[in-house]
C-alpha cells in the first residue's frame, strides 16, 4: 500500500469529516480524562506510600511500672542500631498535651488523668529502611522488658496498601472500559465516514483499488482520532495539574509532607500511543465489517 | 519513489502494443455458454456466446431488463458466472480469486449512465484517482491527467469543481478517467442514457476516437437512433441469448428488429 496516498487521502477525510470526527474525539477525550485523573491518582498515592514506607517510624510504648534503668538501656541499644535516626522519650504528661491539643475537644476531656496516656519511645528510623527491615525490628524490640506494646504501623500500611491497590484496579476498569469506547464510538465514526464515503469507495474499486488501498485512511483517520483524544485529555489535565497543584501541595505538605506529582514520562507515552493503536484498531474492526471490498 | 514504478501484477492484460503477438492475435474477449441465474428457474444469461477482436467497437442494445449490464458485470467480476467461461486476453476471469480482482479492472475503463463522478473532488482528482490507485508518481498523474482531459475536450479544465459541470461534461470527465490508465477494454454502460440526443452523438464520437487509437470498446445502449447511425457490429440479447447483426442495425436481419425499434 502506499502510504504518501493513503496519508493524503486520511488527511482529506479528516478535513470532510471534521464534524463529525471532532465529536468523537471530543467525548472520547472526556473517557480518555478519568482514566488519566485516576491514574494521576494513583501516582500520587504510590508516591506517597513509598515516601512514608520509607520514612519509617516505630512507637514502644513503656510498662506504667518500667525500671527507668531498662528504659536508658532500651534507648542505648536503639541508638546503636544503624536503621535507627534519632530516639524521643514521650512522657505520659507530654502524650497527653499533644493528644489534646490534636483532639482538640472540649473541657471534660482536658480532665483526663495523665495515667492513661502511657509513656513511650518514638523512634524514627533512617530514610530507605524498607517496611520488612521496620517489621522485624519492631518484633525484636517486643522482647524488650520495659516495653509493653510496639506500633510499627502495619495495619496502617495495610490499609494504604489496600487502598492503593483498590486504586489501581479502578486505574485498570477504567483503561478497559475507555479502550471499549474508543473501539466502540472510533468504529462507529468510522461506519458513518465509510457510509458518507460510500460513492467514491465505489469508484476505487472500479478502477481497481485495493482492499488495502481502499481502508488504509479509514484506518489512519481512527489512528488520529484516538491520539488526538488522548492528546487532548493529557493537555486538559496537565492544565489541571498546572493550575492547582500549588495550592494542593501547601495543604498536602502540611498534611503529609509530601507533593503532587504529575503522571510520568512513561504513562503519558503509553495513555498516547494506547490511544492511537486502540483507535487504528477500533477503526480497522470498522472497516472491515463494513468495508467488504 | 522514481521513475514510473505502476504496479501492474498481470502485465498478460496489458493493451495493445505491450502483449505479444501471439496475444494480439487472440480475440481481447471471448464468453463460452454463459449462464447467470437472478432466480433459479430463470436465468438471464442462457448460453450465451461471444467473441471480440481487439479494437473492435461493438454495441449491445436489447430491451430494459434483458441482461446488458449483466453481461458487462461478469466481464468487470461485479458478478461470477453461474455457468460458462468469460476469458479476457485468453485468461479465465471467473476463476480469479478475490484478490486479483482489481487487477483485473486496472485494465479495464468502465462508463456508466449516472457518470459515478466525485460532485465534491475537482476535475483533475476525479480522473487522477484511477492513476493514484496504482501509486503512480505525481508527476506523472498530472501530465497523463491533463492528456486525457485533452483527449475528451476539456483541457485546462481541472481545477474546477465536478458539481458545476453540465451532464456531458460530467460524462466527459468520467471518460477521462476510464481512459487515463489506457486501459485495452472499455465498457460503457449506457453511457448517454442521461444525455440529449446531441450531446449523446457527441460522447459516441468521443468513444470512437477513442476506438480509433486501438482500445476495444464494448457500447450498451437501448437507443436506436444512435445505433442506427453508425455503422458498427452490433449484437442484441434477447431473452437471454445473444443475437448478432453484423452490420449494424439498418442491416438486421432478425425477427427480434421490430420489438427493439417498437
Ligand atoms: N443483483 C441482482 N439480483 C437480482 N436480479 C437482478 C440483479 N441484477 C439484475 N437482475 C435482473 O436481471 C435482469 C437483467 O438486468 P440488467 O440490469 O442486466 O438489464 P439491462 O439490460 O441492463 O436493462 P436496462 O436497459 O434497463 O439497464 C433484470 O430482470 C434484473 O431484474
Ligand atoms: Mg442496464
Amino acid at each position: 500500500m502506499d502510504m504518501k496516498s493513503a496519508i493524503t487521502r486520511a488527511r482529506r477525510g479528516l478535513r470532510e469529516e471534521r464534524r463529525l470526527y471532532i465529536v468523537a474525539v471530543t467525548s472520547l477525550a472526556v473517557a480518555f480524562l478519568c482514566l488519566g485523573a485516576t491514574l494521576l491518582g494513583v501516582t500520587n498515592l504510590d508516591a506517597a506510600a513509598t515516601r512514608w514506607g520509607q520514612s519509617g517510624r516505630i512507637t514502644l510504648f513503656l510498662k506504667d511500672d518500667a525500671d527507668p534503668q531498662d528504659i536508658a538501656q532500651l534507648r542505648v541499644v536503639l541508638e546503636g542500631l544503624s536503621d535507627v535516626n534519632e530516639v524521643t522519650h514521650v512522657t505520659p504528661e507530654q502524650a497527653r498535651a499533644s493528644f489534646l491539643e490534636e483532639a482538640d475537644v472540649g473541657a471534660d476531656l482536658s480532665s483526663l488523668p495523665s495515667e492513661v496516656f502511657p509513656a513511650s519511645l518514638e523512634v524514627t528510623l533512617v530514610q530507605g529502611v524498607t517496611r520488612e527491615r521496620s517489621e522485624s525490628i519492631a518484633t525484636r524490640l517486643a522482647q524488650f522488658r520495659a516495653v509493653s506494646d510496639v506500633e510499627s504501623y502495619r495495619s496502617w500500611f495495610q490499609k494504604l496498601d489496600h487502598l492503593l491497590w483498590g486504586a489501581r484496579m479502578l486505574a485498570l476498569g477504567l483503561a478497559l472500559l475507555v479502550m471499549f469506547c474508543v473501539v466502540a464510538v472510533i468504529g462507529n465514526t468510522i461506519r458513518l465516514a465509510v457510509a458518507r464515503r460510500r460513492q467514491e469507495i465505489e469508484v476505487m474499486k472500479l478502477c481497481g483499488a485495493t482492499n488495502g488501498f481502499v481502508r488504509g485512511p479509514f484506518v489512519l483517520e481512527g489512528m488520529f482520532q484516538g491520539f488526538a483524544s488522548a492528546l487532548l485529555a493529557v493537555l486538559a489535565l496537565l492544565a489541571g495539574y498546572l493550575a492547582l497543584h500549588e495550592s494542593v501541595d501547601s495543604t498536602l505538605a502540611a498534611l503529609t509532607g509530601s507533593r503532587v506529582v504529575f503522571l510520568g514520562a512513561w504513562t503519558l507515552l503509553a495513555l498516547l500511543a494506547g490511544g492511537a493503536v486502540i483507535g487504528a484498531i477500533g477503526s480497522a474492526v470498522s472497516v472491515r465489517r463494513y468495508l467488504s471490498v | 519513489m522514481q521513475g514510473t514504478k505502476v504496479v501492474r501484477p498481470f502485465p498478460f492484460f496489458r493493451a495493445g502494443a505491450r502483449a505479444s503477438q501471439p496475444q494480439l492475435s487472440k480475440p481481447i474477449l471471448v464468453l463460452e455458454d454463459v449462464y447467470k441465474f437472478f432466480r433459479p428457474d430463470q436465468p438471464t444469461l442462457r448460453g450465451v456466446g461471444l467473441s471480440v477482436e481487439r479494437g473492435e467497437f461493438l454495441f449491445i442494445t436489447g430491451p430494459s431488463g434483458a441482461g446488458k449490464s449483466t453481461l458487462l458485470k461478469l466481464i468487470y467480476r461485479e458478478l461470477g458466472v453461474d455457468e460458462g467461461r468469460v476469458l479476457f486476453c485468453g485468461r479465465d476471469i471467473g476463476r480469479l480469486t478475490d484478490k486479483s480482482i482489481p487487477f483485473l479492472r486496472r485494465n479495464l475503463g468502465i462508463v456508466f449512465q449516472d457518470f459515478r463522478i466525485i460532485d465534491h473532488w475537482t476535475v483533475f482528482e476525479n480522473v487522477a484517482v484511477a492513476l493514484e490507485i496504482l501509486s503512480m508518481p505525481q508527476r506523472l498523474i498530472r501530465s497523463r491527467v491533463a492528456e486525457a482531459l485533452e483527449r475528451v475536450g476539456l483541457a485546462g479544465r481541472g481545477p474546477e469543481r465536478t458539481s458545476n459541470l453540465s451532464g456531458g461534461e460530467k460524462q466527459r470527465v468520467a471518460v477521462a478517467r476510464a481512459i487515463v490508465p489506457e486501459p485495452a477494454l472499455i465498457l460503457a454502460d449506457e453511457p448517454t442514457g442521461n444525455l440529449d440526443p446531441h450531446l449523446a452523438i457527441d460522447i459516441l464520437t468521443l468513444f470512437e476516437e477513442i476506438n480509433s487509437t486501438g482500445t476495444t470498446v464494448l457500447f450498451a445502449t437501448h437507443d436506436h437512433s444512435l445505433i442506427s447511425k453508425r455503422d458498427h457490429r452490433l449484437i442484441a440479447i434477447d431473452e437471454g441469448r445473444v443475437v448478432e447483426a453484423q452490420q449494424g442495425l439498418k442491416h438486421w436481419p432478425g425477427s427480434g428488429i421490430h420489438t427493439l425499434v417498437g
